[in-house]
């Protein structure tokens, strides 16, 4: 095969996510629900973005692998096409048996008790079934796994003469540490420019910034919303808030246009005294992922079975500083404070497990917790050495806390069953619902 | 561990490695002396000797259990952390007058937000070590170590001066030098010591004071130097791994007939492959660019892969490595990777290659002994 037929036949599974995209586009487009038109615009937003990796595979066009948490906004103002390898443990989950053989598949190559989501992305890797970006840009936190995942990259035969660049995170997140990231992200800049071709104009990075912010700014308003008894909306929108504002349209207009359609919405419902959940009776923190998967089952029977709603999770939390813009030098601080301090779950799992603690202090808080969920996802290893501790803090500010142990991704690891009935027998004892 | 050479040294390394606090740290602390523990390879020992004070590597030998740590970590964390943690909260860690960690891997790190809270020693800090071995990551280190080296002299009121970090630096390179002989000695075709006896030298060299342990081992070296070894053997195994301190371990291995010649662990190559340049400006400089750039890496050190498999290789041919065993903590994620790729590599290379899962305490010694048979049996041995 040449190396543009090989290119198409590894595009072929991106195509397939696509089109499964795409067949949620059309289904929540026949929905009435506000929330399920907000799911709409922004899975439109995923397919466009799939066609531009596939229209830029078949020109030729630079493109890259990266994340959310490595300053995609630099990405955005360098008009750089970029995918993420942690997709397809999310869109799979609308073919569960495909997802499954995938997951059984990658356990024949790391083993069972390597985080799922990162074991399928190496498990896409070394089967050939990505395409193949002009350079990747990896990310080292805030886990192990991330880091080993690119290490499986740099060695495997085809992908391992792709540039990669990854910006070494510090442990803080104090002046010198942030200064220190500075200086990564400037050097992946750098890298990006010499193997991209692609070029970043301050004032691009200036105006993409800026309407970042706005984006935060809405969606910190938004939040404010949420704190708010009933809460306007459900599991589910925290996730989409995180991928409009961290995501492909990160500093794009069209996601403040979805920011302002959600405000809208929520404020509309706050001042009828509306809910998600007509009979409100249980306010949750799910301190994890909302991942797709779960979402056609588990967080609708709790809403249902229970009127337990999820007022906030990990994703959906927005503790963030809007970046200054006045210079390059306040840009590129404010882009790696952020990326160190702020995006989810590299926030709380990157650093010391104050972070995780003061999260949970804050949102009890902040949005009247009923209870904290800790879903213990099986890849989350620093997470599971901190259980000891969220249970403490919940407990010294009187809020139950319940610890499930599953995985986000592969639903036999603990089943439905078995969860419905934990936080059955959870919400019982603690009188709640 | 039955020792198959007689010698004094060897008796004292191995009772030092067989008990948590033995009886060299005993009389260090009696003598009025301070210990510090510390929690990964990585840490800069040179600055607590410069101190004055024992750096111990922490271990947990001598746990049964960890029904204290479950309480506060869990079942998917590794048992290494699980069971130094329960010895803490058990107060068996009450002979260390402080500990450091760094940021090595995602159960150690929060090894130390537990022991912080949760034990009570009374220094405990912890470095942010960096994922890269680039020069912005040694200057990164080279300030940790520093900001280390103030927070250990303003809590025990010492003065770490440069004179006293050089002399701490040419004393633990000596123990490097001596470890290097050690191993020298097992490239000869009849070594005149074993992986398990090997592995107990190593391990007491980060559980005594650092002079009498180079005494010890230039006596050791002195006793087996010129000894013909009657080891049979099938096969010359190379141990590959993270924190593996348990003699016995390699004893079952090497009862099926298989010699551990040389390894890359963190109680092992890792350790002392290389020296602290003696010769730098600066000795906190040194020490980053030895930790960061120079010695054999951990896998969390991204990008580093090609050096450590190139490490790998010339051990292969120094210490005419038959095959390689792979041992690997149970839910270690950088380990799960290194082996993939290492197994990969070295198995296309014609190097047969086993992974071995393990918790810490050894267990299921007939299934260990069962798997090294069969391996070394697959490799015609």
């Amino acid at each position: 095969m040449t190396g543009k037929e090989l290119q198409r036949k590894r595009l072929q599974k991106f195509i397939q996510e696509r089109d499964v995209l795409h067949a949620m586009v059309e289904a929540f487009t026949k929905s009435p629900t506000a929330e399920e038109k907000l799911y709409r615009m922004l899975t439109e937003v995923y397919v466009d973005h799939h066609n531009e990796i596939i229209r830029c595979v078949e020109e030729d066009k630079p493109f890259i692998a990266s994340y959310f948490a490595c300053a995609p906004e630099i990405y955005t103002a360098m008009n750089l096409p970029w995918y993420t390898f942690l997709t397809p443990a999310f869109t799979g989950a609308i073919l569960e048996p495909v997802l499954e053989a995938e997951i059984d598949a990658s356990e024949k190559l790391f083993g069972k008790d390597f985080c799922t989501i990162l074991r399928i992305a190496g498990y896409y890797i070394e089967q050939d079934l990505a395409p193949i970006p002009t350079a990747i840009i990896a990310l080292l936190h805030p886990c192990d796994g991330t880091t080993v995942l690119h290490q499986i990259i740099q060695t495997n035969e085809e992908w391992r003469n792709v540039p990669m660049f990854a910006a070494d995170p510090p442990y803080w997140e104090d002046e010198r540490s942030i200064d220190y990231y500075a200086g990564e992200l400037k050097r992946m800049v750098s890298f990006l420019e010499e193997h991209t071709g692609h070029r970043l104009d301050m004032d691009r990075l200036q105006e993409t910034i800026k309407e970042s912010n706005k984006q935060y700014e809405l969606w910190m308003e938004y939040n404010e919303l949420r704190r708010a008894v009933p809460c306007p909306h459900g599991y589910g929108v925290g996730m989409q808030a995180f991928g409009v504002a961290e995501s492909f349209i990160v500093g794009a207009p069209k996601g403040t246009e979805w920011f302002k359609v959600l405000l809208a919405d929520a404020e509309k419902l706050v001042r009828e005294g509306k809910g998600k959940v007509a009979n409100e009776r249980v306010r949750l923190l799910w301190f994890d992922v909302v991942s797709l998967g779960w979402s056609f089952d588990l967080f609708p029977w709790l809403e249902e079975e229970w009127g337990a709603v999820i007022v906030m999770d990990m994703f959906g939390y927005t503790p963030y500083t809007l970046i200054d813009t006045s210079t390059a030098g306040s840009m590129f601080k404010g882009l790696a404070k952020r990326a160190l301090f702020d995006v989810p779950m590299v926030r709380q799992a990157r650093g010391v497990a104050d972070n995780f603690l003061s999260d949970i202090r804050r949102i009890v808080k902040d949005y009247k917790i009923d209870c904290v969920i800790w879903p213990g996802h099986m890849g989350h290893k620093d997470g599971a050495a901190a259980v000891g501790m969220m249970r403490e803090t919940c407990r010294e500010i009187g809020v139950p806390f319940l610890h499930i142990g599953l995985d986000l991704f592969d639903k036999r690891y603990t089943t439905l069953d078995e969860i419905k009935d934990r936080f059955s027998k959870f919400f019982t004892a603690m009188g709640l619902g | 561990m039955e020792m198959k050479i007689r010698s004094k040294a060897l008796e004292r390394f191995t009772e030092a490695t067989a008990t948590l606090v033995n009886p060299e740290i005993h009389r260090w602390k009696k003598q009025g002396g301070k210990v510090i523990g510390y929690f990964c390879s990585y840490g800069p020992k040179e600055i607590i000797t410069a101190a004055g004070l024992l750096p111990f590597r922490m271990r947990a030998t001598g746990s049964t259990g960890t029904e204290l740590a479950d309480a506060y970590l869990n079942s998917i964390n590794c048992s290494f952390c699980r069971h130094c943690f329960n010895l803490g909260l058990r107060g068996e860690y009450d002979f260390i007058d402080g500990a450091v960690w760094l940021n090595t891997c995602d159960h150690v790190r929060r090894t130390y937000d537990n022991w912080k809270r949760y034990v009570k020693t009374p220094f405990v800090h912890i470095l942010s070590l960096p994922k890269k071995t680039g020069q912005p990551q040694v200057e990164w280190y080279r300030d940790e170590i520093t900001i280390f080296k103030e927070s250990l002299e303003k809590h025990f009121a010492v003065k770490i001066t440069d004179e006293r970090l050089w002399k701490a630096i040419r004393l633990h390179n000596q123990t490097r030098r001596l470890q290097r002989k050690l191993y020298d000695l097992r490239k000869r075709e009849k070594p005149p010591i074993t992986g398990a006896e090997t592995m107990a030298v190593m391990v007491a060299g980060t559980a005594m004071p650092t002079a009498q342990y180079n005494e010890l081992l230039e006596q050791l070296l002195h006793e087996i130097g010129d000894l013909k070894s009657g080891i049979h053997y099938r096969a010359r195994l190379m141990i590959v791994g993270a924190i593996l301190d348990d003699p016995a371990y390699v004893d079952v291995i090497e009862g099926q007939g298989g010699l551990v010649v040389t390894d890359m662990l963190c109680f092992g190559t890792k350790m002392m492959w290389k020296d602290v340049d003696e010769g730098a400006s600066d000795p906190i400089t040194a020490l980053a660019q030895y930790y960061i750039a120079e010695r054999p890496s951990c896998p969390r050190m991204f990008g580093d892969y090609p050096r450590r498999a190139g490490f790998v290789r010339d051990v292969i041919r120094e210490f005419k490595v038959d095959g390689i065993i792979g041992e690997r903590m149970l839910f270690c994620d950088n380990w799960t990777v290194e082996h993939f790729m290492m197994g990969k590599e070295f198995k296309a290379a014609g190097i047969p290659y086993l992974t071995l899962d393990r918790e810490y305490l050894l267990a299921g010694v007939g299934q260990l002994r069962t798997r090294v048979q069969a391996f070394l049996e697959t490799m015609g041995r």
